[in-house]
């Protein structure tokens, strides 16, 4: 296995939020990721790419607790867990979106967005059944957050169309709100470019960097289109057959060997 | 004291009683299976349109009773049996013909549960249209079939239970051999994998699907004419349908050989319940046991006993 | 023109997330139930209020309550009957029992037992779902039936089976039991049902109704954002259990007078799931539609035949119906799958253009 060194950014002492150990895991026969290590620093961008099948969209789902691994350890904010739910990785600040987008179809735009205000709020059977007072103060609290989230990412005009009726790129943008609106401290991008035009995907890229500067949201991000990668990332994850094949800056990965051949027939421009 | 004898009575009288009994908990059980035989083929005819279609059809119910009532009517009309025969398969032919006509072109693009509801609709009107023309008494159905019971190694068995019986396991056997070895067989069982791919290859869907509802119709009088000549043609045939649900839930909505061990187990496991717990709780356990039964099941297996895994991916 | 909507701007959230948004919508709402207060009690004959109106009312509560349960959270539920019995039986048991108890205290906690006896049957949707929790749900239909037939304690063990609501006064009013007018039973049912119609209508546009839709949609989606789907569906049961059970209760004491476990059969849960199929799932409005669709089926077809002169035999008058609601079913779930909750929307978006074509 050739590996780079993982480099931290010049000159700053970057505190690490999310560190994997080790972790392998499998299903029936197939091995999804085997003996897996690397960090992500507390408000970087970390591109995890790889050819397909590598094992990358399990690495998400063991991150936010909706696989278990059999073996290894993951130590987020400082705490090592053992089983995590994913009530409870969401309840703790990492929130996602999805390669297949795992939209509510039934409902409108602002409401999918106010579903990741969910574990934010707190009024019970009771005062929701009155709605008048301490109820409606809270859809009110929280609608205004969802507001900004719609505000920052442009979908004011679609916010009360149901969303099985979007074309697929603002599909992904609702997604990428409903993601945004629990204020998540790691927030984990599957594919978020995919299917998408040069002007959805440069603004997608507009909206991603946006959140890491403005909010300094820590982005965990796959992604296929090299381009965006090389351009987003801080630093770069290599998987390669659920194993980890490189490690470092976008340049480092670039010239890596080991990379270039696991791509082997596929060009990536500039 | 009182738990003990609780206990008791609900758990170890029963075992006693059979193991006192042998022979008459082996009349139980025969009795159970050959009822169970007849729950299996109300729900073959469920899971031949489901693999099929991929419908839910709750009216198979109301298409047993739609078909034996058009038998007894066409009987009291004076046609000899072998023409009443002939002329209810044509008709419910026809009927699934303008099933796939009027109802499932239409909705085959929808929820499974719009497609659910339709065919309640669909029972409705197969029921007050089979009353319209035929009237709502009860009929008897005799088809000339000896209803004697007689002695096997000490156990009272009875003809027509074997004759439904063997009927059942020979209309399987040659829908087992339908399926697996005829050309029509293999483009039913292409569609029930893939419609699209299906379609494809050249398959013409319609008529696969009036194929199949035809055949769940013959399925259907087969039952209908089983059940008929034992308790009379009437509106209560059709409430089998829904004895027939526990049934796909043990077997599984997809399995030919789960309908038949399913519709075995429902059939032994509610008279079991009935003879020997009935009595301590006033009887008529047959009404729910079948569907505690199949909940139970349910808990520990979702997908039934022969049913396919669900497995959903993110 | 009447409908457009233009000019009315909403600057505040609480404004915008109202239950009626449109002015239009809001004075109809108020119109309807203006009229239906204060008009259909002086105007209507007894006929009418007895056999349409109390019962429209009573089953577009059992409705509201199974499409909070099917259309809201997508648990499929055939057990209403059941828990409508419930609901029922509990009822008599206490006001029995308890005498004094004011009978709409009664209503509310036959209500309370009837959801916990909902959320008990629920427990298995942990596990299965779609049309394996449906037949799930037939148990508890049979069962709770079944124990009701079987254990007399139910019914007081009088030799018949049935049970009978004893006349109960409320502000000196006699509204249950046979003095009991059918205008004031219709009142108290129409109040108890605007109250609850309100409450859910609260329910759904809140956190729990979005939670519900999330568990419908993708429940695996939801528990990954961070609702539980377990929490969320068991609520789903003991709320729409409430509602059923409150109807039950309502439909012995303010309009049948009395009932056997026959009143609370499997075709009663059939009934209610074509009302909020047909009324629209996922609706309120829908609900209510589907209700007066359903209550009101049968009543036309008994009488058309006689205003358009025909007679028919009773029985075969029956079937006939049988076979006309169940064409008609068919017929509408062809043409809109979506229920009249659907084709009202498409009126009013026909309405703000009116009166031209597009």
């Amino acid at each position: 296995m050739i590996e780079a060194e993982s480099a931290p950014i010049q000159g700053e002492h970057k505190e690490v939020l999310l560190d994997i150990a080790e972790v392998s895991l499998a299903f029936g026969g197939v091995q999804a990721l085997s003996d897996v290590s690397f960090d992500i620093y507390k408000g970087e961008i970390r591109a995890i790419i790889g050819p397909n099948g590598a094992g990358k969209s399990s690495m998400l789902n063991v991150i936010n607790g909706f696989y278990h691994p059999q073996k290894g350890t993951i130590k987020y904010k400082e705490e090592v867990r053992k089983k995590m739910s994913p009530h409870k990785a969401a309840s703790q600040g990492i929130s996602r979106t999805f390669q297949n987008i795992a939209l509510f179809k039934g409902m409108t735009t602002l409401d999918n967005i106010m579903t990741g205000r969910i574990l934010k709020m707190r009024r019970g059977l009771l005062w929701q059944a009155l709605y008048w007072g301490p109820a409606r103060n809270e859809e009110i609290i929280n609608r205004e957050i969802a507001e900004q989230v719609i505000d920052f990412l442009e979908i004011e005009a679609i916010r009360k169309t149901p969303v099985g009726k979007l074309p697929y790129g603002l599909q992904k943008r609702v997604e990428l709100g409903r993601a945004l609106a629990a204020k998540p401290d790691l927030l984990l991008l599957d594919e978020p470019m995919a299917g998408m035009n040069v002007e959805e995907k440069e603004d997608m890229c507009r909206f991603i960097i946006d959140v890491n500067e403005e909010f300094g949201t820590t982005i965990a991000l796959i992604e296929h289109d090299m381009g965006v990668v090389m351009d987003l990332s801080d630093r770069v994850v290599v998987l390669n057959y659920g194993r980890k094949i490189a490690d470092g800056t976008p340049d480092q990965v670039r010239a890596n060997q080991g990379v270039i051949d696991a791509y082997l027939g596929v060009s990536h421009s500039n | 004291m009182e738990i003990i004898s609780f206990l008791n009575l609900v758990f170890v009288n029963p075992l006693v009683e059979i193991f006192s009994y042998p022979i008459f908990f082996a009349e139980v059980v025969i009795s159970g299976l050959l009822t169970g035989v007849m729950y299996s083929l109300v729900a073959l005819g469920f899971v031949l349109i489901f693999k099929a279609s991929g419908v839910f059809n709750f009216a198979q119910g109301a298409m047993v009773l739609f078909a034996a009532l058009n038998l007894v009517g066409f009987i009291e009309q004076g046609f000899p049996i072998w023409l009443a025969l002939l002329l209810t398969i044509i008709v419910m032919i026809i009927l699934a013909f303008l099933i796939e006509r009027f109802m499932l072109r239409h909705l085959i693009n929808q929820d499974d549960i719009i497609l659910f509801m339709a065919t309640i609709g669909l029972t409705f009107l197969l029921q007050g249209f089979g009353e319209t023309l035929w009237g709502s008494n009860v009929k008897p159905l005799d088809l000339g079939i000896p209803n004697q019971s007689f002695e096997v190694a000490g156990l009272l068995l009875n003809e027509f239970d074997l004759f439904a019986a063997g009927s059942g396991a020979i209309l399987v056997g040659v829908l087992a051999v339908f399926f697996h070895y005829t050309r029509i067989g293999r483009a039913l069982r292409a569609v029930a994998d893939d419609h699209q791919a299906a379609m494809a290859v050249g398959i013409p869907l319609k008529t696969i699907w009036i194929i199949v509802w035809s055949v769940a119709g013959f399925v259907g009088l087969v039952a209908g004419i089983m059940w008929g000549a034992k308790s009379g043609v009437q509106f209560s045939l059709s409430l089998i349908a829904l004895k027939a649900l526990p049934v796909l839930i043990l077997g599984g909505f997809t399995s030919v050989p789960g309908a038949i061990v399913g519709g075995l187990i429902i059939g032994v496991g509610e008279k079991i319940a009935e003879i020997y717990w009935g009595p301590l709780v006033g009887g008529a356990i047959e009404n729910w046991f079948a569907y505690v039964l199949a909940l139970a099941f349910l808990l520990f297996r979702p997908q039934g006993l022969f049913g396919e895994r669900i497995i959903e991916r993110v | 023109m009447l409908y457009r909507e233009t000019g009315q701007f909403k600057i505040s959230y609480a404004a915008d997330q109202s239950v009626f948004p449109i002015a239009q919508d809001r004075w109809f709402v108020s119109l309807i139930i203006v009229v239906a207060i204060f008009v259909i009690p002086v105007l209507a004959s007894e006929y009418l209020l007895q056999a349409v109106m109390i019962p429209l009312l009573i089953f577009s509560l059992a409705a509201i309550g199974l499409n909070l349960l099917v259309g809201y959270a997508g648990q499929l539920s055939l057990g209403t009957g059941g828990f409508m019995a419930v609901g029922a039986y509990m009822t008599y048991k206490l006001t029995t029992a308890f005498p004094d108890i004011n009978i709409i205290i009664v209503f509310l906690l036959a209500g309370l037992i009837a959801a916990f006896v909902g959320l008990i049957f629920g427990i298995p949707s942990l596990r299965i779902k779609g049309f394996y929790l449906a037949v799930a749900t037939l148990a508890s239909q049979f069962f709770l039936l079944w124990m009701f037939n079987k254990v007399a304690w139910f019914y007081n063990y009088n030799s018949s089976g049935t049970i009978t609501a004893p006349p109960r006064e409320m502000f000196g009013v006699v509204i249950t039991g046979p003095m009991a007018s059918a205008e004031t039973r219709y009142l108290v049912t129409l109040f108890i049902v605007i109250i609850f119609a309100f409450i859910a209508k609260n329910l759904v546009r809140g956190r729990l109704g979005r939670s519900w839709m999330a568990v419908r949609d993708m429940d695996i989606a939801a528990e990954i954002i961070g609702i539980r789907p377990f929490q969320t569906k068991l609520i789903a049961f003991a709320v729409s259990s409430f509602y059923c059970g409150l109807a039950g209760a309502m439909m012995v004491f303010l309009w049948l007078g009395s009932a056997e476990t026959e009143a609370f059969s499997i075709n009663e849960s059939f009934n209610v799931l074509f009302m909020i199929i047909i009324g629209g799932l996922g609706s309120i409005l829908g609900s209510f539609l589907g209700a007066t669709f359903i209550v009101g089926l049968p009543i036309f077809l008994t009488n058309a035949p006689q205003l358009v002169g025909l007679s028919m035999p009773i029985d075969m008058q029956k079937h006939i119906e049988i076979m006309m609601f169940g064409s008609l079913i068919i017929f509408f779930l062809i043409v809109e799958p979506h229920g009249l909750a659907r084709l009202w929307q498409i009126l009013k978006e026909k309405l703000r253009l009116w009166p031209f074509p597009y």
